[in-house]
């Protein structure tokens, strides 16, 4: 017989569920409390298990779609009622088998009264959350990991005390890196994590979060890369980065991004890191102030390497490729003269690397 | 193990209790999965041996209080499984009336208070239950569970130091199972012997393995002869560990995997089957009609609770208070 799989009541707040992925497909046999889909709420990513054993018949939402509880998702061919199955044997009360429901023609039902879940709880949910998403036509809907980086940004451009230092470094020795590594083509991020990765061995605080009466030491050494997928930030951890050479750093980063490419809900997380670079280079910015990733003590914000006249010392004008960098700074957790050393070893770290 | 001092019925019936906890819980998250049973669950597999070791060690007429988490506490206290079914599926039949549901599930008449949702709430109410008791000399005794969040809460100091000052017949039964919902002790606790800070009130606290079923009995059983000689409060540290999330909606990402394989291989019913096994008290086929049994109840109990009557208007105000 046909078993409906309807979303579980499974948001914590009147959040919408995305699915993020079928672990199973079409097609496939799948036992009873086996995960068969996985789900993003605003709290949390989740696998959630078929209450029944069977095969997959039909998905009725894909990957990426929002759905609310009690919506029909897939439909599993089954041996046996749910609840039949339970006891390996025939049921021992009477018979209550679900009267088997004819598949709707429709690809994608359903509005959410339509889908109104039998519970009373979820009924009252389902019918909150239709009422407060937004018609496509009146604006453009956030997805949940834009609803929660928005959250975290406002809080943090809020409640920490951001000031900004500005500094240029001569591009010179990372370009000549770059160029020995070839034909393998380095990631210009992966540079700036090196640097900031030895550079913040000597500064105590920025590894650091400002936790009320003390400084708490930071639960991560990962130095995060921020990226832009689709109009959804997401920070890409490299962890342990001073024991790594450029090209392993380099690999991780095309690798992370690879991930979130892909969909995978692990790099959808938001994962600790100590401190955050952030590159508006490629995309041709000269320089910028960014907004520190909570609970960090400071972000990075790289501007484009590009040909630059200097004034010596004695006088001389010279073209030199060079680069910009603003050091956003909690200033619960440093003064300007300690982030300005660090920021000055950073650069000096890029212009040895 | 040495067990000859027990009679075989009696072990064996603790072996039915936790089984029946254990296929409980299981089988209400398909129900909850399924969308047929309203609200979330928070769930105790893995904790059976702390909810029947206890109630073992109590009388009929004595009390027990319980949490958000008391589905095991009801059915190791005698509530039957069709009214707790009941209850989650909101119906009349329910054990509170279908008023309660899952977080308050409770029977006075079996020796249960309602579950009391707020973390360390049931602490004060079994200081007062117990005083009840003590002045009218009943001879009866409180059991009051908590978790190891509830110890971080005022209401603990004040229950528990209430209960000690005025010597009260209460049981105080921590169930450290390591997470106050995803926080684990050691983030909250610099001493995370929980036991050990209760003789800063001037009574004993005693660590058992939460795992261990006859462990707790014992425990408890001694505790219980206390407080009924007048000697209470008591207090016990079961530790035990959350198979599950916090609640239905919790993935729980936050317990390692190396941690939750080394608690999965202290599982209080497994354990407690091969102890049985080795002393030929049961064999293998005799544990699996036992578990046969308790399933063909459970599942007979589904039957008859979808299709229990919902609460109607006119009880909408009968069973309150305010």
């Amino acid at each position: 017989m046909r078993y409906e799989m309807k979303m579980p009541d499974l948001a914590t707040t009147e959040s919408e569920i995305r699915i993020v992925r079928w672990i199973i497909g079409t097609g496939q046999k799948i036992a009873r409390g086996q995960p068969l889909l996985e789900v993003e709420t605003d709290k949390a990513t989740m696998e959630v298990e078929s209450p029944v054993a069977g095969i997959l018949a039909e998905v009725r939402s894909e990957a990426g779609d929002a759905v609310s509880v009690g919506q029909l998702i897939a439909v599993l061919e089954v041996e046996q009622t749910a609840s039949a199955a339970l006891s390996g044997g025939p049921a021992a009360g009477p018979q209550a088998e679900k009267p088997a429901v004819p598949p709707k023609a429709v690809e994608r039902p359903v509005s959410a009264a339509a889908a109104a879940p039998r519970g009373m709880f979820a009924r009252n949910r389902a019918a909150a959350v239709a009422a407060s998403a937004p018609a496509p036509a009146e604006g453009i809907p956030l997805t949940i990991a834009q609803r929660v980086a928005a959250r975290r940004l406002q809080e943090s451009k809020q409640t920490i005390p951001h000031f900004y230092l500005q500094t240029s470094f001569s591009a010179v020795a990372m370009i000549a890196r770059r160029r020995a590594a070839e034909p393998v083509k380095l990631a210009w991020d992966a540079f700036f994590v090196l640097a900031v990765a030895r550079a913040i061995a000597a500064f105590e605080r920025f590894r650091c979060r400002f936790d009320g009466e003390r400084l708490a030491p930071a639960e991560s050494d990962a130095i995060g890369v921020a990226v832009d997928h689709q109009n959804e930030l997401f920070v890409i951890p490299i962890a342990a980065p001073a024991t790594k050479t450029v090209e392993q750093i380099s690999a991780e980063i095309r690798q992370g991004a690879e991930q979130l490419r892909s969909g995978d809900p692990q790099a959808r997380q938001i994962r600790p890191t100590l401190l955050t670079v952030t590159n508006l280079g490629v995309a041709n910015i000269e320089g910028f102030i960014p907004i520190i990733n909570p609970p960090e003590a400071a972000v990075l914000g790289v501007g484009r390497v590009r040909p630059a006249a200097v004034a010596r010392e004695d006088g001389r004008i010279e073209v030199e490729q060079r680069g910009t960098l603003t050091l956003s700074v909690d200033h619960r957790i440093a003064s300007g003269r300690y982030a300005a050393a660090f920021l000055g070893a950073i650069v000096k770290e890029l212009e040895s690397i | 193990m040495e067990l000859v001092a027990y009679q075989p019925d009696f072990l064996l019936g603790l072996y039915e209790r936790m089984v029946r906890i254990r296929e409980f819980e299981d089988g209400i998250k398909f129900l909850f999965l399924e969308g047929i049973m309203p609200g979330t669950i928070h769930q105790c597999q893995g904790q059976e041996a702390t909810a029947v070791g206890v109630c073992a060690a109590l009388g009929s007429d004595d009390f027990i209080t319980s949490t958000f988490r008391g589905h095991g506490h009801a059915l190791a206290k005698g509530l039957s499984v069709q009214e707790l079914l009941d209850e989650l599926f909101g119906a009349a039949t329910g054990c509170c009336k279908g008023k309660g549901g899952s977080m308050h599930v409770g029977n006075m008449a079996k020796g249960m208070v309602p579950g009391i949702a707020i973390v360390a709430g049931g602490i004060p109410v079994a200081a007062g239950m117990a005083m009840a008791f003590k002045m009218q000399h009943s001879g009866r005794v409180v059991a009051c569970f908590f978790g190891d969040g509830a110890v971080a809460e005022g209401a603990f100091h004040e229950g528990v130091n209430m209960a000690a000052i005025w010597n009260l017949p209460v049981l105080f039964v921590c169930e450290n199972n390591l997470y106050g919902a995803s926080t684990h002790v050691s983030k909250v606790m610099r001493d995370t012997n929980i036991a050990r800070r209760v003789a800063g009130y001037g009574i004993r606290g005693e660590q058992a393995d939460g795992n261990d079923v006859l462990a707790v009995y014992e425990a408890a059983r001694a505790a219980v002869e206390e407080c009924r000689a007048g000697r209470g409060p008591a207090f016990l540290e079961l530790l035990t560990y959350r198979r599950t999330g916090h609640s239905r909606r919790d993935p729980c990402h936050y317990q390692p995997q190396e941690e939750r394989a080394a608690w999965a291989a202290k599982d209080p019913i497994d354990r407690f089957a091969e102890i049985l096994k080795s002393q030929a008290i049961a064999d293998d086929a005799a544990l699996e009609a036992i578990k046969d049994r308790v399933l063909r109840q459970f599942n007979a109990a589904v039957e008859n609770a979808k299709r229990a009557p919902l609460p109607t208007l006119e009880d909408l105000t009968t069973e309150v208070f305010a």
